[in-house]
């Protein structure tokens, strides 16, 4: 439950109070490599913190995976929009080793929105922020040739080689994996 | 035990003991910390949540079988006081129970199917997916009371051509469950 203390610290200062009320809506959620955090078609349940494990969020595509993020220790985990919108999710979240999830239900969340209100204001800067993230990737895929978008990814983010397989980042940089070892052979 | 035949109402009474043990059992486990759930002996073997997991994928067999029978043949078959034992089903049964002393007899290799791993994964949902399963085994053995369970068969998970007699579809996989929760505890006290 530190972690979850220590996330929300990093954007609204908590009273003591205001953590009792906040701590006992969140529980731990264990799973196996392989296991689906949460599948296409299912309404998202939870929002999750990440307290250990690689997780990776992808849509099947022409009868493959395409990757489009990843989530580590301390980072957000979960299928955002259908979690917001109860509508049946169009990700994948898989968990892609042993992983510990801090996650809250919805509606939770919800009435901790309404009875804390420094909750809600730690809502729109967690919103914002993976807004910004999604922008940012949006105009790097749209703007970058493929050697930009491998050295922006490296620059960001060095340490998904050593936990995400290959084949997923080359996905995630929309690069065949051909293409992403000749890259890395460069460097 | 024996192929002769055994009291029908008292192999329900030791079938749904051991239901209610591993319910109890369950919901204790649930609640351990989850790096304990995860834990592995070994990079490549199962942690408890997939042990758990493969129980879902195999018991589902027959509790989706038994339900099936049961809707179809309700009332076709009178209770029989006496159950007699299917020579594979018996047979599959006592390979299943741990021995005993404790120790399993037989080693076996998982087909894919029944391999989390392989399939879907497991998590803190298997545990409680589980308990629904022995829930669904206990209403199905209630339901059993009243039928004979020499008369009915359904599809076991050894294959589509091997059927079970009723009672062997209860008793093999709630032997097989037991045997599980050996490696289960084992996993746990690692």
């Amino acid at each position: 439950m530190d972690l979850v203390r220590r996330t929300i610290e990093r954007y609204v200062p908590l009273r003591t109070d205001e953590w009792e009320r906040i701590a006992p809506r969140w529980a731990e959620h264990a799973f196996s490599k392989g296991a689906a955090v949460c599948a296409v078609g299912q309404v998202e349940e939870r929002f999750y913190i990440v307290k250990s494990g690689v997780q990776r969020l992808s849509f099947p595509h022409d009868g493959q995976d395409v990757c489009v993020g990843f989530a580590y220790d301390g980072s957000w985990c979960g299928e955002y929009a259908s979690f917001i919108s109860r509508r049946p999710a169009r990700f994948d979240v898989v968990a892609l080793t042993d992983s510990v999830l801090v996650g809250i239900g919805h509606d939770d969340l919800q009435r901790l929105y309404a009875e804390v209100p420094v909750m809600e204001r730690f809502g729109r800067l967690i919103m914002e922020e993976l807004l910004l993230g999604r922008a940012t990737r949006e105009i790097e895929q749209m703007s970058l040739s493929a050697e930009e978008r491998y050295d922006r990814l490296m620059a960001r983010s060095p340490h998904l080689l050593q936990l995400v397989p290959q084949k997923d980042i080359a996905s995630y940089l929309r690069m065949t994996p051909e293409t992403f070892s000749r890259l890395r052979r460069r460097h | 035990m024996s192929r002769k035949g055994m009291d029908t109402a008292r192999m329900i009474d030791e079938l749904e003991a051991t239901l209610r043990a591993q319910i109890a059992r369950s919901k204790e486990i649930a609640r351990l910390p989850s790096e304990q759930l995860l834990k592995r002996p070994e990079p490549n073997k199962w942690n408890a949540l997939e042990v758990f997991e493969h129980m879902n994928l195999s018991s589902g067999i027959y509790t989706r079988g038994l339900r099936k029978a049961f809707e179809r043949h309700a009332g076709a078959h009178p209770a029989n006081p006496l159950f007699k034992p299917g020579r594979i089903g018996d047979f599959s049964t006592r390979a299943m129970l741990p021995r005993t002393d404790g120790q399993i007899s037989w080693r076996m290799n998982t087909m894919r199917m029944f391999d989390p791993p392989k399939q879907q994964g497991a998590s803190h949902e298997s545990i409680a997916r589980f308990i629904r399963l022995c829930e669904e085994f206990h209403a199905l053995l209630e339901a059993a009371r009243g039928t004979d369970l020499n008369r009915i068969t359904v599809v076991s998970s050894l294959g589509p051509i091997i059927r079970f007699k009723a009672g062997d579809a209860f008793r093999f996989p709630i032997a097989h469950q037991t045997r599980h929760f050996l490696q289960i505890e084992r996993l746990l006290r690692a």
